[in-house]
């Protein structure tokens, strides 16, 4: 390959080779590999442990058990109460991260100077461990020492310490304003990046037919976000629904089954009640939810595209 | 109202918004980081005190020296176990990063002339193939995590970096070839057509003249790589060990969920384990950004 051809007089494009027609394999078969390895594999022996008896306290005995697994999950005590702490989380979770990216992108998108300070900061909740996130406002939360606690009583605004993570809507709330701020930025970048494909002559075109600030947002803004909006809706319905390291760290899915969404309970089920058919099989479910879920938004988003265009 | 004043008084809101969302956003970094200079007496005030009365550097010392913060000494509470598993803190960042910089590598290595290919060559199966990696992606974790841990198993891989490395590639592979892939279909094919007549080979054109010119989509694509392996949790909780590879967010989830827990040591924990992320998400902020509003305007 060292051989310059143009200094041999060869202009033309060289092919033909075997190697040329191998290349494209060669460049993707370590990557691919990789990935089925991680995928294929792990997927197929998870739909198997969902039909068989896995229990780790009784390891001498894997039953073939058919759709059992399945049958006591659904019918479990906590299905309904995940199933519906789940719904209820995911949707105050869009609804607020998606608010406040658009509120934060609008104000990236000022030429307000503090604009761009937010602009150097906005980023970092994004950038840590969703974990070390959690932890962050556990702490700052805590019922007798939270540093939240300590300015509110501090400002007098109140007699004495909140527990947060004592009462069931609070702990609700709590887990929610965690998750706004650890996903939120994202958001704001998302939509930052389409307010900024918005060309500006349509804006003065709006104010000089005499559109006033919300109308603009309403009719002007609003309207060509709609792509990216539902994009980020999507994104955040995937990751509010799949919602693990957060409460693991926060809440611990209490106090009592308060904030236990499902994936917390397919946790438990692996590594509490070491009953590992159970787990994978309601971990299979909240799989199939996500995929409805994600075919329902990719139809919604292409009836959107051929309608706009 | 004469429209001047109006213009003062939404000035003057929408600056008052955009400082309450600096102090939700920032202040608690800042929290964390006043918090571990302070004596554990100090934080369990009523209130805390936000600014520290007594600054110190005790509670670092302890972390890397084992010198017992006095304030520990003055309350008579000496927290032996949660004291020994703060000192772990430096270790697992270390793990963490060596990980971190491998998937980082990988991703670079591979995903690069994986992205080239599936954007520039045609060749069989290569739909097919794209779609697979794609989808691979929507795999639950908690669904493939006894799966991944009877894997590493048999591969006699418990408890070694290379167990965190192999997933957390398989993990972000999908995502830089991806994103990598949008870039280069987006970067004008004129200059390697130049090249291919020229007699290039495809993977001379990529080395030679498309990395260059896409420079700013490798590092974005090595920055979330890092980040995203910098942040596992859930498999790295439990395909970890012991302190030979276990990360930082399972050393301070642990740390933190002993009940007993020095809020002031777990700060310290908390403040080291941000830099590295913290320092990335400041200094690539524009190619992050750009990278991430790219990944999201790219058709």
């Amino acid at each position: 390959m060292a051989v310059n051809p143009v200094a041999l007089g060869q202009p033309e494009r060289r092919k033909g080779k075997p190697w040329d027609k191998a290349y494209p394999y060669v460049s993707i078969t370590i990557p691919f590999l990789v990935i089925a390895l991680f995928t294929i594999y792990p997927v197929l022996y998870a739909v198997r442990i969902s039909f068989y008896q896995y229990i780790l306290t009784k390891p001498k005995s894997h039953p073939f058990i058919g759709l059992k697994n399945f049958q006591d999950v659904i019918t479990s005590y906590y299905f309904r109460t995940s199933l519906v702490n789940t719904a209820v989380y995911t949707i105050a979770a869009v609804i607020g991260v998606t608010i406040f990216g658009l509120v934060v992108a609008m104000l990236l998108n000022s030429k307000f100077k503090t604009a761009s300070a937010l602009k150097i900061i906005i980023l970092l909740p994004w950038a840590i461990p969703a974990v070390v996130a959690g932890l962050m406002w556990k702490w700052m939360l805590n019922s007798d020492f939270g540093i939240i606690n300590g300015i509110l009583y501090a400002l007098g605004l109140i007699d004495k310490y909140i527990p947060f993570f004592a009462n069931p809507t609070l702990a609700k709330i709590s887990l929610v304003m965690a998750q706004i701020w650890k996903e939120g930025p994202l958001a704001a970048i998302f939509l930052l990046a389409g307010l900024q494909l918005i060309p500006s002559e349509l804006y003065e075109a709006a104010k000089i037919d005499g559109g006033t600030g919300w109308r603009i947002f309403r009719f002007v803004t609003l309207p060509l976000l709609r792509p990216i909006i539902l994009i980020v809706v999507v994104y955040e319905t995937i990751t509010a629904i799949l919602v693990f390291d957060l409460i693991y760290v926060l809440t611990g899915g209490g106090p009592g089954d308060s904030t236990s969404m499902i994936s917390w309970f397919a946790y438990a089920e692996i590594f509490k009640n070491l009953n590992l058919g159970h787990g994978v099989a309601l971990a299979i479910v909240i799989a199939l939810i996500t995929l409805v879920l994600i075919i329902v938004y990719l139809r919604v988003i292409q009836s959107e595209e051929t309608i706009s265009g | 109202m004469t429209p001047k004043f109006k213009q003062t008084l939404n000035s003057i809101i929408v600056n008052f918004l955009i400082i309450l969302l600096i102090v939700y956003i920032g202040g608690p970094f800042v929290w964390m980081a006043v918090a571990s200079i302070q004596g554990e007496n100090e934080l369990l005030k009523k209130p805390p005190s936000i600014i520290p009365q007594n600054p110190t550097t005790d509670n670092y010392r302890y972390v890397f020296t084992g010198k017992i913060p006095t304030s520990y000494e003055v309350k008579g509470q000496l927290r032996s176990r949660i004291s020994q598993e703060a000192r772990l803190i430096a270790p697992a960042l270390k793990n963490s990063f060596i990980v971190a910089v491998t998937v980082m590598l990988i991703n670079l290595l591979l995903g690069t002339p994986a992205a080239y290919t599936f954007s520039r060559i045609n060749f069989r199966g290569k739909k097919p193939s794209y779609n697979f990696i794609l989808a691979s992606r929507l795999m639950p974790a908690m669904a493939v995590a006894i799966p991944y841990y009877v894997i590493i198993l048999s591969f006699k891989l418990l408890d070694t970096y290379l167990a965190l490395i192999l997933i957390y590639s398989a993990l972000t592979l999908p995502f830089t070839i991806w994103f990598l892939t949008l870039y280069i279909t987006n970067i004008p094919r004129d200059m390697e057509d130049a090249g291919l007549v020229d007699g290039c080979t495809p993977f001379q054109a990529l080395t030679k003249i498309v990395v260059p010119m896409m420079a700013p989509g490798l590092v974005a694509a090595a920055a979330f790589a890092f980040m995203t392996s910098y942040n596992e949790f859930l498999f790295a909780r439990f395909l970890t060990q012991s302190i030979k590879s276990q990360t930082g967010p399972v050393i301070i989830a642990s740390i933190a969920g002993n009940p007993d827990a020095s809020y002031s040591l777990i700060s310290v924990c908390i403040t080291l384990g941000l830099i590295p992320p913290l320092i990335l998400a400041v200094t690539m902020r524009k190619w992050l950004t750009e990278g991430l509003s790219a990944s999201i305007t790219f058709r």
